[in-house]
């Protein structure tokens, strides 16, 4: 009665010893994925603030009217879509923000999630601190040979896989490859530019110096903007690796470990 | 466990990056810290969910599920994440940003100014119709609110006649994005206030344009509320003046507020009134959702 020998086995197998790689530290892992609706949002109320004066204009178009690329690049599109629902002028704006005449109810929105971002950018940083994370995104010399490795690597992957020929990933001796790393530590960059160019727009008066960072107003929108399609442009690559790279891969931006023990002992 | 331990590589400094070492964690608590980290995002995703559609505006909403939008704001009422609720937070965040910029704000800060060869196109940016020119004959200033307890009203000569005229040229900027640096010429506020001092206990001025018209032509009075400190600003002008002559009819003739300071929808045109007030008085665009501190 005392001696039951299945339960033994059973608490024997849970004391086992799994043996993982830790990968991310928690408030990385929090702040990763706080980041997602945030930024999504950032980008779709931001994109209705720009709707209502865009920054990069051209002479207005004697068909259209139109002075501002972004409507031109939504008409292009309605277009070729044969899109006939709402107004084709502002396609890209009614799919990529709130929607044109929103001014209001976006910027409300955008000091929301901007002053969120601010604080969760904070608790990313934090994260890499406290983690030593931050050590793999230091950029170093031989990622300039490495990046272009990996980019004839990942021009090779499609056509070699079809010529059923091997095709060997380049050796990897850090966390990131050098693609990886140039983009992970672009982020916190961009974000940082993209939160002082934004105050530099909000306040130009009370943060002139800020302002002047950036030239002048409109130079703190180019900057804000650009630093948008740089994040934003991020996610499609950043998705479509990660799905490439696996369940580990994905998993470990939740739990925060690795299973790939062997990969990484090995170097 | 020792053995799948990464060997100890060779310290290059301290921004070297330290090799990958595994550990060892007993299967149970993998598991179990496992579990709780999946639920944790299950959870987490659906809040964000929850909340994104909470935050959505209306319209945006009626765009996306034309059919469904009505059912899910329902739904999401009943667990207390309702319109009025939206509007609330919306508004706190709108006030919290607006003590941010207060906590910002020092009277004695000057608003850049710029030479007048980087001066750049100003576009005529009334919501409505441009008012005028009939107003202009019968046009002058109302003062109320003032320490002497009676009215006063100035016409346009009266006010040049008797105060200095001051030109800056600076930058005014558009809640919309746009933004000009124009030369303007005006007389300051802060004379206007010295010789007719408003009530001591008066701490707003509400700025009002009765000539102001909306899309259609109809009256449509403009207001806005400018704290006294303010309007006490030496770069706060009632300017009469852009690139050297009077204004015209698209700029706010014959007299306007410039507070480049202030967005440039606090910075009305045409004013035809001013009075002092003790409290904050109403605010055009802060009625349409706008913030009403509007300090840049």
């Amino acid at each position: 009665m005392a001696h039951h020998p299945t339960r033994r086995t059973r608490q024997a197998a849970a004391n086992d010893l799994a043996h993982v790689v830790p990968k991310h530290h928690v408030l990385v892992r929090l702040s990763h994925w706080v980041n997602v609706p945030l930024l999504l949002g950032l980008i779709a109320s931001g994109l209705s603030i720009y709707w209502a004066a865009p920054v990069l204009l051209h002479p207005p178009d004697p068909v259209t009217g139109s002075r501002d690329y972004l409507r031109d690049l939504g008409l292009a599109i309605a277009r070729a879509l044969h899109d006939a629902g709402g107004d084709q002028r502002f396609w890209l704006y009614d799919h990529l923000s709130l929607g044109a005449r929103q001014l209001a109810v976006a910027l409300r929105l955008h000091w929301v999630l901007a002053y969120l971002f601010m604080v969760n950018g904070a608790l990313y940083l934090l994260g890499l601190a406290a983690g030593g994370g931050w050590r793999a995104l230091v950029p170093r010399a031989s990622d300039i040979l490495d990046a272009f490795r990996m980019i004839r690597f990942y021009l090779g992957v499609v056509p070699m896989a079809i010529l059923r020929r091997p095709w060997p990933h380049p050796p990897v001796h850090s966390k990131y490859n050098a693609l990886q790393r140039a983009a992970y530590f672009a982020m916190p960059v961009l974000g940082t530019l993209v939160v002082l160019s934004g105050w530099a727009m909000h306040k130009p008066v009370q943060l002139g110096w800020l302002e002047r960072m950036f030239v002048n107003y409109n130079g703190a929108r180019i900057v804000h903007l650009g630093c948008m399609l740089g994040l934003g442009g991020f996610i499609v690559p950043h998705v479509v690796l990660v799905i490439a790279d696996g369940w580990d891969t994905f998993r470990s931006m939740i739990v925060g470990w690795s299973a790939r023990v062997r990969q990484a002992s090995h170097e | 466990m020792s053995k799948h331990r990464a060997p100890r590589a060779p310290r290059r400094g301290w921004l070297a990056e330290r090799p990958e070492g595994a550990i060892a964690v007993p299967r149970r608590r993998l598991a179990a810290q496992s579990r709780r980290d999946f639920l944790f995002f299950a959870v987490g995703t659906l809040a964000a969910a929850a909340g994104t559609w909470w935050l959505l505006p209306d319209r945006t909403k009626a765009r996306l599920l034309p059919k469904t939008h009505d059912r899910l704001d329902t739904l999401a009422a009943r667990v207390g994440l309702s319109r009025e609720n939206r509007e609330r937070a919306l508004d706190r965040a709108l006030s919290f940003d607006d003590d941010v910029a207060e906590a910002l704000y020092s009277k004695d800060r000057r608003v850049r100014t710029y030479s007048r060869s980087e001066v750049t196109p100003l576009r005529n940016n009334y919501d409505g119709r441009t008012p005028g020119p009939e107003y202009l004959a019968s046009w002058s200033l109302g003062l109320s609110g003032l320490a002497s307890g009676s009215d006063q009203r100035l016409s346009i000569d009266q006010l040049l006649r008797r105060f200095a005229l001051h030109g800056q040229v600076t930058r005014l900027v558009c809640v919309e994005g746009w933004s000009a640096v124009a030369w303007w010429g005006g007389i300051r506020f802060a004379d206007v206030l010295a010789a007719f001092p408003p009530a001591p206990s008066a701490r707003w001025a509400a700025l009002r344009s009765s000539v102001n018209l909306d899309g259609a032509g109809r009256p449509d009075p403009y207001y806005v509320s400018i704290d006294l400190e303010t309007a006490r600003h030496p770069q706060t002008l009632l300017a009469t003046h852009l690139a050297g002559r009077p204004l015209t009819l698209a700029h706010g003739a014959p007299l306007r507020l410039l507070a480049p300071m202030k967005l440039g929808l606090k910075n009305i045109k045409a004013v035809t009134d001013i009075a002092y007030t003790v409290d904050e008085p109403a605010d055009y665009w802060n009625e349409r959702g706008y913030s009403r501190y509007d300090g840049l």
